[in-house]
């Protein structure tokens, strides 16, 4: 057992000529909030993509526990309790919640067809489990009422809750999220941050996240790394990572650190 | 802005016309004009020539046809009629035309019948309404005085007087509706799903021994083609693979039954019931050879192996390769016809045996669908990669989407070759696979009474409507047509179970056990 719940050593990835990932390391400790940022197209989703098994690293190993599971199945890596979230919200649109959240519970699930077909006692005892734990799993995400409603029909801010009550289904160690705020309000945002934070303390899951917002970033991880064309170019707390010059150069261009030194002086300034 | 009107209403005219001028080549306005004169009681003889005046009752109707969808839904009725008029002079220009060049054909006594092999002198005739020459300037006035009167027809009807006097019905019928409902009795409100369902399973059941053998062989083939499409439906509608070999699972089953219980060519005459067992494993044999190859396949790639497919059993079937093997192009004849404890099988029988598979197929298929198994192929449909990040093993539900699929076509198969006591390469040719493609999509997927009003649709009416027969493909490309503008998820699409409000329900069972178990005491 390993302390680190999820660990990349030189991961990388390419397509064609772009390194898209480019030999990045990554320890991520168990039962912490861990952000990954950078400006658009530094790698990010294609190192979740790696994570959760869509990509498979050309070298570099991902150790979930200790053990590689670099390459292996993504369906596999599900079932070990890595669950994700993506960009764009990818729901089961044509089925209701409800449904969208039942076929998140296929892990915890036993029965095969065969059940289906006869009806066995093992069939019924599960299906009314399944039932319960998904309106336990709607209740838990804010979702109750809308169960039956096709996941198209949901306003976006409750789609995205409802594409976490799915991840959050198959009772993952590990939850990956990409973006969970994009497109959201101030409101919608505060109200997932919270929800993030509650993850993490009520249900033990260990969180890693992409994210933008940097209010949302700064004010809830406990790590960061920054990733820039492919590469990690920083790593630490978000203390740190604020005052960070390269970090700042990636985001603001050459120069831009002491342009953003100027700034804060200024701001101590007047503050004074 | 009139020339605008004019133009637009023109150019409807013009389609009109090239449609109706492509219908007469292809013989077309005589089973229309037949179809007329039956209904009106005058019989035509198979292979002889309704009378002209029928012609001009389908010339009629096309022409108000013409009018009323000329007509723009806005705007004065001055301007609506003068659409409808310019719309009916147009498809009369066409039609002169058109008729000008038969009436030389006639007159020159041309045949063309190598090139057009439906435009004979007699069909010429009476596209010409038995007047020779003089037709064709009455096709004009014909076609222009119906223009204007479906104008008129159309202003007329869409008008708000009109429109009040439907409303005022509609309320009525909603209003009796209403008060009839409130005066029905408690238990007929609860349990009137069920005693409807009631009454048609008597109506089902009394049927078959009552109307004849013709109409139960065409309602077998309608329940035959049901089993068919629940099979197609798990592969397509569930599990979204787009399947379109299906015919060749169908073979499987009815060789399996034929090839166990003829004399020719092996003479094994194992028995129907057991052969329709094994007539289903290998069906379920072939989804599964089918589906190993295919299984990283998607969309148009897999249409086309899986269309392929179909093609090879049959060539298969037809090739001298099998000959001694399957009987070849003559298929399998005298097949044994199964016994019921010691019974012989009749046309009543095999009736019953279907609606009995039938029944047993939509049981079967409403268990799977709300399984774990239904939604993770639901979930695979809609979304393959997500499917695989939620831990769904993709490969694997697909294949048992093909098998499950593959057993209800090869019980279909089973059953038709032993009805027919025959079964040759020609049964499982590429149309019916589109067939059955056809019923799930016109009837609605994933949808059991879209899938049963489609069967009746495509594979029944055409059956009683033996006029259409020669058209079926017309009328069929048509209506798939049209379906896919009109109602794009089906005849009766499909709508998702209210699942909340049953795990609630299990979810209170549970945080108040005690109540539940007092009241089940009580009730003891």
């Amino acid at each position: 057992m390993s302390e680190f719940i999820i660990e990349a050593v030189k991961v990388s990835k390419s397509f064609g000529g772009l390194k898209a990932v480019n030999e990045v390391d990554l320890q991520i400790p168990q039962g912490s909030i861990y952000s990954i940022i950078g400006p658009n197209g530094a790698g990010k989703t294609t190192f979740f993509n790696c994570l959760s098994g869509f990509y498979t690293p050309e070298t570099g190993d991902i150790l979930y526990y200790g053990t590689p599971i670099q390459g292996m199945p993504t369906d596999f890596i599900a079932e070990q309790g890595i669950s994700r979230t993506y960009q764009n919200v990818r729901l089961f649109s044509e089925l209701t919640a409800m449904e969208n959240v039942l076929i998140g519970l296929h892990n915890k699930q036993n029965t095969n067809w065969l059940d289906a077909l006869l009806h066995s006692p093992r069939f019924g005892r599960e299906d009314k489990w399944s039932l319960r734990e998904a309106v336990r799993l709607l209740e838990f995400v804010g979702l109750q009422g809308y169960g039956d409603f096709l996941a198209f029909n949901l306003p976006y801010g409750l789609q995205r809750r409802l594409e976490i009550a799915r991840a959050l289904a198959n009772n993952p160690r590990l939850l990956l999220l990409d973006e969970p705020t994009a497109g959201m309000n101030i409101q919608e945002t505060t109200d997932i941050t919270q929800f993030i934070k509650k993850l993490r303390d009520e249900l033990e899951i260990t969180i890693l996240l992409i994210e933008h917002d940097m209010k949302v970033v700064m004010g809830i991880s406990d790590g960061i790394t920054v990733l820039d064309y492919g590469t990690k170019i920083a790593e630490g707390s978000p203390e740190e990572i604020q005052s960070n010059s390269r970090v700042i150069e990636a985001y603001l261009g050459p120069g831009g650190a002491a342009l953003a030194e100027k700034y804060q002086n200024q701001r101590r300034k007047n503050n004074a | 802005m009139n020339k605008d009107i004019i133009r637009t209403s023109r150019r409807k005219g013009l389609i009109f016309g090239i449609v109706l001028v492509f219908l007469v080549l292809i013989n077309f306005h005589i089973m229309i004009a037949t179809m007329i004169s039956k209904l009106l009681g005058t019989n035509v003889l198979r292979g002889a020539f309704p009378e002209a005046r029928f012609m001009i009752i389908f010339l009629v109707l096309y022409g108000l046809w013409v009018g009323w969808s000329a007509v723009s839904r806005e705007g004065q009725t001055k301007t609506k009629l003068l659409e409808g008029l310019v719309a009916g002079m147009t498809t009369g220009f066409v039609l002169v035309l058109f008729g000008l060049i038969l009436f030389y054909l006639l007159e020159t006594r041309t045949d063309v019948r190598r090139y057009l092999t439906a435009l004979s002198f007699s069909s010429i005739n009476i596209f010409l309404l038995d007047l020779e020459g003089v037709g064709v300037p009455v096709h004009f006035a014909l076609s222009t005085l119906t223009g204007l009167f479906g104008g008129a027809l159309a202003v007329g009807l869409r008008s708000g007087a009109v429109k009040g006097f439907w409303n005022n019905i509609k309320s009525f019928i909603i209003n009796q509706r209403q008060r009839i409902t409130e005066k029905l009795p408690e238990f007929v409100l609860k349990y009137g799903k069920y005693l409807i369902y009631l009454v048609l399973l008597v109506v089902l059941l009394m049927m078959p021994s009552r109307w004849g053998s013709y109409n139960n062989f065409v309602f077998g083939m309608v329940g035959l083609y049901v089993i068919l499409a629940i099979g197609l439906n798990i592969m397509l509608g569930l599990s979204g693979q787009f399947m379109i070999g299906i015919a060749a699972l169908f073979a499987m089953g009815a060789y399996s039954v034929a090839l166990l219980n003829s004399p020719i060519p092996h003479g094994v005459m194992l028995g129907f019931w057991p052969s329709l067992v094994i007539g289903m494993l290998v069906a379920v044999l072939g989804g599964l050879l089918l589906g190993l190859p295919i299984m990283r396949l998607r969309g148009d790639y897999l249409a086309i192996v899986t269309l392929a497919f179909g093609e090879i059993i049959r060539i298969l079937l037809n090739s001298d390769l099998l000959t001694d093997f399957t009987g070849g192009p003559r298929g399998v004849q005298n097949i044994q016809q199964p016994r019921f404890f010691g019974t012989p099988f009749n046309d009543v029988s095999y009736a019953y045996l279907i609606i009995i598979a039938m029944a047993v197929s939509i049981f079967l298929y409403y268990r799977l669908e709300n399984s774990r198994t239904g939604r993770a192929w639901l979930a695979i449909k809609e979304d393959t990669l997500v499917a695989r990040a939620t831990g769904i093993n993709v490969s694997k539900y697909k294949l048992l989407a093909l098998c499950i699929g593959a057993a209800f076509a090869g019980l279909a198969g089973g059953i038709f070759a032993a009805r027919n006591q025959f079964t040759g390469p020609n049964d499982h040719t590429l149309m019916v696979s589109i067939n059955v493609l056809s019923v799930v999509i016109v009837g609605g997927m994933n949808s059991i009474p879209g899938i049963i009003l489609g069967s009746f649709a495509l594979r029944g009416l055409p059956e009683l409507l033996r006029e259409l027969e020669t058209y079926r493909l017309l009328v069929f490309g048509a209506l798939l047509v049209f379906m896919m503008l009109a109602r794009p998820e089906g005849l009766w699409p499909s709508s998702r179970p209210d699942l909340e409000q049953k795990g609630t329900l299990g979810l209170k069972e549970d945080l108040y056990p005690e109540e539940e178990e007092e009241e089940g005491r009580e009730n003891v």
